[in-house]
């Protein structure tokens, strides 16, 4: 019987590392302010004391540099975890992403595969300034080569991270930042996988489908909540990994139920609501009892402080597209 | 560089880390809540760091230093010479390792401990602004909130504690060395504590008190000992008069009173210290933002499972009121995190017991006899004097005397006052007698060891009955 | 039963033996804790000895005379289990309990609560009083002066349990079976029945958008178009389907109740309930047959004690044989009797033809209320068939009726009708003809009325009777005649055997 601990979301990414690290001599760590300072938000604390410098490295303010030495490191034998402060900076790196990260097993034929991962804390709701509440999971999505992961508790954190640092392939692994520290789980103090590709169902349901992931799976639990007493019966599914979806699953949940709302915080065009969207017409139309509902950010920047509020789907928007696509 | 706030969340957030908000912090975690315990300063509270103990760690140095002097009866001779730096080194120690000990045990519950001031922003989170290193400040996302912020010492207007020579208690506690003379505003509990400490350290002790006399709030034939024995003491008393201002002199400062008739005195000394009472620190948590009312003076009212008027905020020790003691603050902490915690907790004391620990010692619990009368009980009264007591007088302190209030139909004791040695430690036993609605029969047909004090007790139920053996009944 | 064995007791002044003086007890007899069993003399005195249990004597072990040593054996009790007396053995001398009365005075009347609302009780106790839901207050102490335990919290909480279940025990006053005595087979209304083919009723339903947008167009419940088609081992419906099924006209499902608005508080000005479905067949029928036939209500009263007798006689045969004899099964008789003597009122008016049929079977049919709206079952040849197959086919056509298996077959072809309104209670109503048919029968609810029997007013079971025609076919005299007619037949059924 393995010990639990109580940890945060970005405790657990910090507990991910420490034991995954500990357990392959091959993985590290490499990202502005990680070492010494233990990463802005603590996520990599204590790490370069215990790893030393080789393995946890202090870099400099480079994205493209930072994430084109993972590549590099991790043609060469090494897991490299590669972390961008913000994931709305990570940009300047795009080109290493797209052009290289994604690419190594298809241009060598799968002599080489790139098993690292990319981490950096994404998505809005902290009153940052600009650039820092950005929620592109679909930029990564859309590129083929790569994976793209978001756990939304601390148990899939550290078991999504663990299978990330050992999957072959490059993982985008994106933290939802708002709630790093919004609440504790537990957390088995051992080794183990959430794999990756697999959605969770986090409440059962008869009347509709509801799709999430990330720091929405919280309002959209809370909206399930109060709808309850309403007499809708959601189902709630956290997908963990945005792509590849965990089609299956999805249709499963839409043939039970007919209905379908996608919550996410991005923009609405060219998302990924847009995608399941798409697969649910296309695999299971004669199903469909009504169109398929996207509550989601607005085709515009993430606001400042003052609109933040109002950009974020919340509960009560949640519970207004559930009840739309159930009324229907 | 950080930007943005990411909140942490948590089921329980206390505010203030005294013996109303460490002892709540820790039952909740206790009740597997996710606790976060929050103080500005040292985790104690006043109580450990400023008031309950640095006091008694005080009184005790000093009790010795004067018990020694003064034991030429017993056939001990001494002139013991008190380094009041090594005094003050370590009381810090004490403190030291109790607010070290406060520390350890709620990390080992798990509670989460942070640093800073709160200010509520609404009735679901708080803003802590770090004193020190670190971020500048953070904010706290709460399903409930303790409210345990406790109090400060009035500030007498022209006495501010800023300057120099006006102590509040605090000060007078934080000595390295003892002034040559003292004035002490305020004859209260405080007041006469610490003028029984510095008079026992040799200072030139005088206390104006606004009203007639010491310790108001208790009866007179109890008062009158401990005032017989500070007068013993060499302190000087003044009532009927209010400290209306101070000026710096050449050798010190000089206080001035007023009576009522409004003719003024004068006192000369070299510090000031003020103890007129305490006041709820709650306008500084900006209640308002959270909803939470606050009452004229500043105290939040609470109901009898310490709700205040904001379902999920509560408020315990002296932010929620009378009596302003750290274990009904306590008491109140641990009903706050049961009843969070979804146990049918609630404040259903019969009695809080109290106690002065002036030279001697005075502690109450429950009803007086003018009290019980007033209530609509028919009293019974049982007293015995200490000078009846051999315990008593073989230690020499056989002064006070053991009261107890009963009701006269079954006997039910309602109250006691003990005015004499241990005061504070006996009044344990009626405490718990006044909670299980004890009779006097059980009192005095309990076998108490002899010799200790605690018989008076015992005799004191007796004496109720007359029964008392060793002293004549009434 | 146990065996007890009760040795002599010290009995004082450390002596260490007695003489056994007399037996005040014999074999078998019946003693209770304290009683005198025997007198023992030492140096000093002559001491009565009290027995320390209650029971039987099985045995006394000491003759009279004999001396008998402290400590020894002197009787053998036969005592209930359970029945153990106390391990402290009583004195020789008193019995009286040892406790001094720390109740001084008894009535001190629960001092438990007493000025001030003050509750004497331990810290535990009201702790547990909270955790009960018990209000400490109401709680009558025990203890010295009223004082409150653990065990007298309990004890008021588990009666205020046995309370509460005691309040529960009233059983449902409702009155399930109407007093016409004609059971759930016959809850009606006024009204006809239109259904005709039963849809379907599935969970699930397989179909294109646009199948479902034609579907909401028609008011048609997907669930309930019948299909022969799947896909992926579902029902699959298509456009074709449903179009099929919305002009069937059929019961397509229920009329949805009112939008689900907030109860409480705020009601809407109006509430929409659709207007569709059976509700409109029936509605249609409704329409239709009224403004066609004029209609004229004859009614009249049946005493019918004998009826009521005559059921109650048969009865018990009938629930021997597994039938259920109702009030229906008789009127059915009357009726059928009755339209023989008056075949006007079993007939169909063909206005273009130009001729009233008048029909010489007598399929009558029963008004029956279902979740899905008005149906009739008709039962067939009535007058070849016995009162027992009468009430058994009734029941089980209404049954039918209500879990929808019935065929259209069972609902066709009927040539009078009957509706049952009385068994929600009431008298007299004017029903609507079932066309095609020319006349219907209302019954109002079997109740004991005032009646004039010789001249004075008695009480007596009547059923109120309502005949509606159609006055082009019939006119009031004959309403009227055969309304007698069934009357007669009804106060006096014997003359059905004729």
């Amino acid at each position: 019987m393995s010990d639990t601990q109580n940890l945060t979301l970005v405790q657990a990414v910090r507990d991910g590392l420490y034991t995954e690290m500990q357990r392959d001599e091959s993985v590290m760590a490499l990202g502005q302010d990680i070492g010494k300072n233990g990463g802005v938000f603590r996520a990599t604390q204590g790490l370069q004391a215990e790893f030393g410098e080789n393995r946890v490295v202090d870099t400099p303010l480079a994205e493209s540099g930072i994430i084109g030495s993972a590549v590099g490191l991790a043609i060469d034998g090494m897991k490299p975890v590669a972390e961008i402060q913000f994931s709305g900076f990570i940009y300047p790196g795009f080109d290493q992403i797209v052009s290289h990260m994604a690419r190594y097993r298809t241009r060598s034929r799968s002599r080489f595969t790139l098993p690292m991962v990319l981490r950096a804390p994404y998505g809005g709701g902290i009153r940052a300034p600009e650039h820092h509440s950005e929620s592109k999971e679909a930029f990564y999505a859309h590129e083929a080569g790569l994976k793209v992961v978001v756990p939304s508790t601390p148990y899939d954190t550290k078991g999504l991270l663990t299978s990330a640092i050992r999957d072959p392939d490059p993982v985008v692994f994106l933290e939802p930042k708002l709630i790093y520290r919004a609440f504790r789980g537990e957390v088995p103090e051992e080794s183990y996988e959430v794999p990756i590709g697999e959605a969770a169902t986090r409440h059962e349901g008869e009347d509709v489908s509801v799709f999430t992931y990330g720091a929405m799976t919280r309002p959209t639990l809370e909206a399930a909540e109060d709808l309850a007493e309403e007499g809708i019966d959601a189902e709630i599914i956290d997908l963990r990994t945005v792509s590849p979806l965990d089609i299956d699953s999805i249709i499963e949940s839409f043939e039970k139920t007919g209905r379908a709302v996608v919550v996410n915080e991005a923009p609405k065009s060219g998302g990924l609501a847009g995608e399941i969207t798409a697969i649910i017409q296309e695999r299971a139309l004669l199903h469909q009892e009504a169109p398929v509902k996207r509550v989601t950010g607005f085709d515009v920047p993430v606001p400042l402080y003052a609109m933040e509020d109002y950009y974020l789907p919340n509960a009560a928007r949640v519970a207004d597209g559930i009840r739309e696509t159930v009324e229907f | 560089m950080v930007v943005g706030d990411i909140a942490t969340g948590t089921e329980v957030l206390v505010v203030g880390a005294g013996p109303g908000g460490y002892v709540a912090a820790i039952r909740a975690a206790q009740n597997g809540l996710d606790t976060t315990l929050v103080d500005k300063e040292a985790y104690g509270g006043s109580c450990l760091n400023h008031g309950c103990i640095p006091s008694k760690a005080f009184i005790s140095a000093t009790d010795v230093a004067h018990d020694a002097r003064n034991a030429e009866e017993m056939g001990v001779h001494a002139d013991p010479v008190v380094d009041v730096a090594a005094m003050q080194d370590w009381k810090e120690g004490v403190v030291n390792q109790l607010t070290g000990g406060v520390e350890k045990l709620c990390k080992a519950n798990g509670v989460n401990l942070v640093q800073g001031e709160a200010t509520f922003v609404d009735d679901s989170s708080v803003r802590i602004a770090h004193g020190g290193e670190g971020q500048g400040s953070e904010s706290i996302n709460f399903e409930h909130a303790i409210i345990a912020t406790g109090s400060r010492p009035i500030q007498v207007p022209g006495f501010e504690f800023t300057a120099d020579p006006v102590w509040s208690s605090r000060d007078a506690l934080a000595i390295d060395d003892a002034p040559d003379s003292l004035v002490v505003v305020g004859a209260g509990y405080i007041g006469m504590e610490l003028s029984t400490v510095f008079a026992k350290l040799g200072v030139d002790v005088t206390v104006v008190e606004m009203l007639d006399g010491v310790l108001p709030g208790y009866e007179d034939d109890v008062s009158r000992v401990v005032k017989k024995r500070a007068e013993a003491l060499g302190i000087e008393f003044n009532f009927g008069e209010a400290a209306s201002g101070w000026e710096e002199t050449e050798n010190g400062i000089v206080v001035a009173t007023e009576n009522e008739d409004g003719e003024e005195s004068t006192y000369d000394a070299e510090k000031v210290l003020v103890a007129v009472g305490r006041q709820p620190v709650s306008e500084s948590l900006d209640p308002e933002n959270a909803g939470v009312e606050l009452t004229e003076n500043g105290f939040i009212e609470t109901d009898d499972q310490t709700r205040t008027n904001v379902e999920n905020i509560f408020a315990v020790g002296d932010v929620a009121g009378e009596p302003m003691l750290a274990h009904k603050a306590s008491k109140e902490g641990i009903v706050a995190a049961e009843v969070i915690a979804g146990e049918p907790a609630a404040l259903d004391q019969q009695a809080v017991p109290a106690a002065v620990f002036t030279d001697p010692e005075i502690a109450t619990v429950g009803m007086t006899e003018a009290e019980a009368e007033e209530a609509g009980f028919e009293p019974k009264v049982g007293q015995f004097p200490f000078r009846a007591n051999g315990r008593s007088l073989t230690t020499g302190e056989s002064e006070g005397f053991v009261r107890i209030v009963a009701e006269a139909q079954a006997g039910f004791i309602l109250g006691a006052q003990i005015v004499g040695p241990e005061a504070s430690e006996l009044i344990a036993e009626l405490a718990l007698a006044v909670e299980m609605g004890a009779t006097l029969e059980d009192v005095a047909s309990t076998i108490h060891t002899h010799p200790t004090l605690a018989e008076a007790v015992m005799e004191a139920a007796e004496n109720a009955d007359d029964q008392a053996i060793h002293t004549l009944n009434r | 039963m146990a065996i007890k064995e009760f040795k002599l007791p010290d009995v004082g002044e450390g002596v260490a033996e007695g003489e056994l003086v007399s037996w005040a007890v014999s074999v078998g007899d019946a003693v209770s804790e304290g009683d005198i069993v025997a007198e023992v003399e030492t140096d000093k005195a002559l001491v009565e000895v009290p027995s320390r249990y209650d029971g039987k004597i099985a045995e006394l072990h000491a003759e009279e005379g004999e001396i008998v040593p402290v400590g020894s054996v002197i009787i053998s009790f036969d005592v209930d289990d359970g029945a153990a007396g106390g391990e402290d053995a009583p004195t020789a001398e008193a019995d009286d309990t040892v406790e001094e009365s720390a109740d001084t005075d008894s009535d001190e009347a629960a001092a438990a609560s007493t000025a001030d609302g003050r509750v004497f009780a331990p810290p535990s106790a009201r702790k547990l009083a909270r955790e009960l839901g018990v209000e400490i207050g109401a709680v009558e102490g025990t203890g010295p002066g009223g004082r409150v335990s653990d065990a007298d919290v309990r004890a008021h909480a588990d009666a205020e349990e046995t309370e509460e279940s005691g309040e529960e025990a009233a059983p449902d006053a409702a009155t399930t079976e109407p007093v016409g005595g004609t059971a759930d087979a016959e809850t009606t209304s006024t009204t006809t029945a239109a259904a005709s083919g039963a849809g379907a009723d599935r969970e699930k339903t397989l179909a294109v958008p646009a199948t479902r947008r034609v579907a909401k167009e028609l008011d048609v419940d997907i669930d309930a178009v019948p299909t022969a088609e799947t896909r992926e081992g579902e029902a699959f419906v298509t456009e074709q389907h449903v179009r099929e099924f919305a002009e069937g006209g059929a019961e397509a499902g229920e009329p949805a109740t009112a939008a689900a608005g907030s109860a409480t508080g705020d009601q809407p000005r109006e509430e929409t309930v659709p207007y569709r479905g059976i509700r409109r067949t029936i509605g249609d029928q409704m329409a239709k047959s009224k403004f066609t036939a004029p209609h004229v209500t004859h009614h009249d009263t049946a005493e019918i004690d004998e009826l009521v007798a005559a059921r109650e006689e048969l009865k018990a045969t009938a629930e021997e044989k597994g039938s259920r004899l109702t009030y229906m099964a008789f009127v059915l008789k009357a009726v059928t009797a009755a339209l023989k003597e008056y075949p006007v009122l079993n007939s169909e008016l063909d206005e273009e033809e130009g001729v009233i049929r008048l029909k010489n079977y007598y399929n009558i049919g029963i008004a029956v209320a279902t979740d899905a709206g008005l149906m009739v079952p008709v039962v067939k040849h009535v007058d070849q068939k016995g009162l027992l197959q009468l009430a058994d086919e009734i029941q089980e056509l209404a049954t039918k009726a209500r879990d929808r298996s019935i065929t259209r077959t069972e609902m066709q072809d009927g040539t009078f009708t009957i509706t049952n309104f009385g068994a929600f209670g009431g008298e007299y109503a004017t029903p609507i003809i079932n066309h095609p048919e020319t006349a219907i029968m209302g019954l109002g609810a079997i109740k004991q009325r005032p009646v004039v029997q010789d001249g004075e007013v008695e009480a007596a079971h009547t059923l109120p009777l309502s005949l509606a025609i159609d006055h082009r076919v019939i006119d009031g005299a004959e309403a009227a005649q055969f309304t007698n007619a069934v009357k007669s037949y009804l106060a006096e059924p014997t003359k059905l055997l004729l």
